[in-house]
């Protein structure tokens, strides 16, 4: 069949005698099929980058120390004088300790028993560790203590902290146990005995780390201020508001060591008595009663 | 209805099947505080979203995977009832549109899991591809079906 010519654009005019065939659709500009597939997939993906941009943007880096500026910090923490937690007394600490009631738990030598249970990736445990490091201090000596951070991917990430994975305490006072169950990465690290762990059913309800007991007769669970206080900071900078009072990570750090070395002086018995005669300390050991 | 939209249809239809079995599956492991199979490795760990106070619907103790098997059962309808015969246009914007609501979901769950927890959850990542995957069908056959129709 011949097909009819076409009429230029310019010359076409439909005349009285035109039979136009109209088409019977409208003409369909169709968009490829892949379009949409495409179209989602580009636009979810640019929405995680930015999600994974934006979490990126406001976490703290990861910090750094050499082994001899950690010795320094470690060494200023752990000779905090005696009177600068005299003046903070409680500080903004929140005070989570309380009273249980259980056979007294005791070291191998007999001497009263801190039990620690907590982990390196936890944000709650990296503020804990600094007033527990500075209480336990004023009662005897750390040897091993490391610093770290907390993970880079739970809330309060990068805390600047320390871990008691390596460490050793010696006191002619009290004796310290602690386990760190994972590391920063959530790998497993180490694992409470069976009778730490009773202890843990039976104080920690909550299943909070970390977990605290002074010898069965007090315990806590938790962190005694928010670590936020201490997001972008250096373990040096941490060590340095620490010889100021005033600031708020001296409130709420030395005032969560008072708490504890409180406890701990409840069970040693007022020993040593430079230590626990103190009059904040003796304040606090009324209030934990 | 065509071959291709019949293949479209079978694998939403699958889509749906698999994401009530992986929402059944996490819902259990919720309410009787099983072990989950998940790895923990730098941003993966399920454990954290999944316990996180994300994890249960506001308001209410039930788990978020309890809305998945809603979401997942419905699609898998849709796609069935239209498999049997039954499609039309409005059943076609019907199920974009509950793709469509299913998809923003996913992307404020995605959110929480990325900037609030720092933490990809593989199992609820296995739903959202789902979810994902089922939109994106959905769209493409909205597509199909009106330039069918001539709008």
């Amino acid at each position: 069949m011949a097909r009819p010519k076409t009429r230029s654009p310019v010359t076409a005019r439909p005349g009285p005698g035109d039979k136009r065939t109209r088409p019977l659709r409208k003409p369909v500009s169709r968009t490829p099929t892949w379009l949409p597939t495409a179209a989602t997939i580009g636009v979810f993906a640019l929405l995680a980058v930015a999600f994974l941009a934006y979490r990126w943007a406001t976490t703290p880096a990861p910090l750094g120390i050499s082994s001899s500026s950690a010795a320094l910090v470690i060494s200023t923490i752990t000779s905090l004088p005696g009177s600068e937690l005299e003046q903070v007394g409680s500080g903004s600490a929140n005070n989570l300790i309380k009273k249980v009631s259980g056979t007294a738990l005791t070291g191998t030598d007999g001497k009263p028993e801190l039990f620690y249970l907590g982990a390196e990736y936890c944000p709650f445990c990296a503020a804990e560790r600094w007033p527990m490091i500075i209480a336990l201090s004023r009662f005897g000596t750390f040897t091993g203590l490391q610093t770290t951070t907390s993970s880079s991917t739970d809330v309060y990430p990068n805390t600047p902290t320390f871990t008691f994975r390596s460490a050793t305490f010696t006191s002619q006072y009290i004796d310290f146990q602690s386990v760190e169950t994972r590391d920063r990465d959530q790998n497993t690290l180490q694992s409470p005995t069976a009778y730490q762990q009773a202890l843990v059913n039976q104080y920690d309800t909550s299943g909070s780390i970390p977990f605290v007991d002074f010898g069965n007769r007090y315990a806590f669970a938790g962190a005694m201020y928010v670590p936020d206080i201490l997001s972008g900071m250096t373990w040096q900078q941490v060590a340095n508001t620490l010889q100021q009072p005033g600031t708020a990570q001296a409130k709420a750090i030395l005032g969560s060591a008072n708490l504890v070395t409180a406890a701990i002086c409840q069970i040693t018995g007022q020993q040593p008595a430079s230590v626990c005669s103190g009059a904040s300390i003796q304040a606090i050991e009324t209030k934990l009663g | 209805m065509g071959r291709s939209d019949r293949t479209l249809l079978v694998a939403m239809a699958l889509a749906g099947v698999a994401g009530v079995a992986v929402s059944i599956y996490l819902t259990v492991v919720h309410f009787a505080a099983l072990p989950l199979v998940c790895t923990t490795t730098g941003i993966i760990s399920c454990e954290r979203v999944l316990s996180s106070p994300y994890s249960v619907i506001a308001g209410s103790g039930l788990p978020t995977s309890a809305a998945g098997i809603v979401w997942f059962s419905v699609s898998a309808g849709l796609a069935l009832v239209q498999l049997t015969g039954r499609s039309s246009a409005r059943l076609v914007r019907g199920h974009l549109a509950w793709s469509a609501i299913g998809l923003a979901t996913v992307v404020y769950l995605v959110f929480l899991e990325i900037v609030q927890l720092g933490a990809i959850c593989i199992w609820c990542s296995t739903a959202h591809a789902l979810v994902v995957m089922t939109f994106v069908i959905a769209l493409t056959r909205s597509q199909t079906s009106a330039a069918a129709m001539g709008d």
